[in-house]
């Protein structure tokens, strides 16, 4: 259990985290979204108490992290996959770390073989590649079995068996009770690994729901349809507010009309359907409709014309 | 939403504790490279400096017997003046490396206390660096003393101040190792801090032997490096301060580098 009151990190004038308050649940993953440079990182690095917040505070299991007697088995974090000394060999990083908590050698043994390191455990870590480093810092998070682990990005730079690794890790991980708080930019292994979300945009929670309500409610329903009599049927829908785009002759994609709805209008008009299909949003469609007015670095849209 | 709380066996020594954290920073230590080259180049040159400072000194007269024991303590203690130099890189590389390569944020999740890590380091390099120490200086007088004994210069460790100035040199180069320490930690930079490290050692006497003013001569006996020179030194009747006055004034240097450094890592976010 993670709890966050009024957490609030400036750095200058620039304030990075906004007096937010969320509760992160035992038994669940909860994923952490948000745009680069929303605060998600600092947020992370506040739990664990590598940054010290401005005001606000942020407890795990109901102390701040500092003040457990046994931090590494409170929490396990992964916060930067670099967070290791490039000229030490993995095992003796890990060992090094496990010593701190009195942690066996048989349990550093465990976590590098949970994460695959077997075979290059004894190789200096300056010699890595991005994946064996997400792998370590893993490992190191995994060291005291801890009941809430924090991982930030931890599928960045791992093959497609590393990713579906981490994500029935974490899964696992969450069934056993613990607390799983996770980031990532990739939308489509959130959506797939996420129970609930908080999603974060200039230091600020816009989203803190379930995955199913954040995809369900933040986007309105999306509807296509195919009919010969597609523009007659598009004119008697413009009087509710919906937004019509039409592609082509016959095809019409309606947003904020359910598709009943709209079978209801063109059987009172006596209209054929071709084709009605509800289109579900995705997590990233969610995602970027709850976001675009938070995004720290603006990119400029590039429009298909001149993408073509 | 799910409820299940966790029941799982933590053993239960399984915690943080002083015990535990010298134990990782003893791993860390020796578990990098530059620790092995440092330590074996102070050993290996105070040994040669030693040995060859003693067969190369040509005495023309025979010495009297007072600075007999004073001249074979120069000759244990010679390699002190070049191991310095050395174990202060060792001293700031064992922060700043982590500052460098982002293990300060392991170090410090792990103890996020923060100053328990310090301590621990600390006292691992005073302890790591004394042995070196000992084995430098001792084995160095070893060497030399029977060479400096064929040419008629007698000295035992059982001699007034032999084994003390020996046991000085040890300790001296204990205490550079953590002074080093502290100014790694205070400025978070391999560069800046074998800079600063080494400017305090080296630059600072230079620069007070030029200024013409009666403060700068009388501060220069209180500067680190000199009062370590005091300390690895047969005490000479025109000495301003005395092996165990030198000693006090090493210390306080270390006292308070530790001091400043401990109040940055406690305030600073990592």
């Amino acid at each position: 259990m993670i709890h966050a009151e009024h957490l609030t990190k400036k750095y200058g004038a620039k304030t990075a985290v906004d007096s937010i308050d969320f509760t992160v649940r035992p038994g669940l993953v909860t994923g952490f979204l948000g745009p680069n440079g929303a605060g998600k990182s600092t947020t992370m690095r506040m739990i664990v108490g590598l940054d010290v917040p401005t005001s606000g505070s942020v407890t795990v299991n109901g102390k701040r992290y500092a003040q457990h007697r046994s931090p590494l088995t409170e929490v396990g974090a992964l916060l930067d996959a670099k967070a290791v000394h490039t000229g030490r060999s993995a095992r003796n990083h890990l060992l090094a770390m496990a010593a701190t908590h009195n942690i066996g050698r048989r349990r550093v043994d465990e976590v590098i073989a949970m994460t695959g390191l077997d075979s290059v455990a004894s190789k200096r870590v300056g010699g890595f590649s991005l994946g064996m480093g997400q792998r370590l810092g893993i490992a190191a998070a995994l060291l005291g079995d801890p009941a809430t682990l924090i991982l930030d990005e931890p599928v960045n730079g791992l093959d497609p068996e590393g990713v579906l690794w981490v994500r029935n890790l974490v899964r696992h991980l969450a069934s056993e009770g613990r607390t799983i708080f996770l980031s990532s930019h990739l939308m489509s292994e959130m959506a797939l690994t996420a129970d609930h979300l908080i999603v974060l945009g200039r230091g600020k929670i816009v989203a803190d729901a379930p995955i199913a309500d954040i995809l369900s409610g933040s986007t309105r329903p999306t509807v296509r349809f195919r009919s010969p009599e597609a523009a007659r049927l598009a004119n008697s829908l413009t009087a509710s507010t919906v937004d019509i785009t039409q592609d082509g002759s016959d095809l019409v994609q309606v947003v904020g009309l359910s598709a009943p709805e709209i079978g209801e209008i063109a059987a009172r008009s006596g209209i054929v359907l071709h084709e009605l299909t509800p289109l579900s949003a995705s997590l990233e469609e969610a995602y970027m409709a709850l976001t675009q007015d938070d995004v720290e670095y603006q990119t400029t849209a590039i429009t298909q014309e001149v993408a073509r | 939403m799910s409820t299940t709380t966790l029941a799982r066996p933590v053993a239960p020594n399984v915690r943080l504790s002083s015990a535990g954290i010298l134990r990782s920073e003893w791993i860390k230590l020796r578990s990098v490279r530059a620790t092995v080259w440092s330590y074996a180049i102070v050993v290996i040159v105070s040994l040669a400096l030693g040995g060859l400072m003693a067969s190369t000194l040509y005495l023309p007269e025979a010495i009297p017997p007072e600075a007999q024991a004073p001249l074979a303590v120069q000759a244990s203690t010679f390699g002190v003046s070049f191991g310095q130099l050395v174990v202060s890189v060792l001293g700031v590389l064992v922060i700043s490396g982590e500052y460098s390569t982002g293990m300060i944020r392991s170090t410090l999740t792990a103890v996020p206390r923060r100053l328990p890590a310090l301590w621990g380091k600390a006292v691992v390099l005073f302890l790591a660096t004394f042995v070196v120490g000992l084995v430098s200086v001792f084995g160095a007088y070893f060497v030399s003393a029977p060479i400096l004994a064929a040419k008629g210069v007698e000295s035992s460790l059982g001699t007034d101040g032999v084994l003390l100035a020996l046991l000085g040199g040890a300790l001296y180069l204990a205490f550079i190792a953590v002074f080093s320490l502290a100014v790694g930690t205070m400025l978070r930079s391999s560069a800046g801090g074998i800079a600063t490290a080494l400017g305090v050692l080296l630059i600072l006497p230079t620069v007070l032997q030029i200024i013409p003013a009666t403060w700068a001569r009388d501060l220069s006996p209180y500067l680190l490096s000199n009062a370590g020179s005091t300390l690895f030194s047969v005490p000479s009747p025109g000495g301003v301060l005395e092996p165990w006055q030198a000693m006090l004034v090493v210390m306080a240097w270390v006292a308070a580098s530790l001091a400043v450094a401990a109040v940055l890592l406690k305030r600073r976010d990592a």
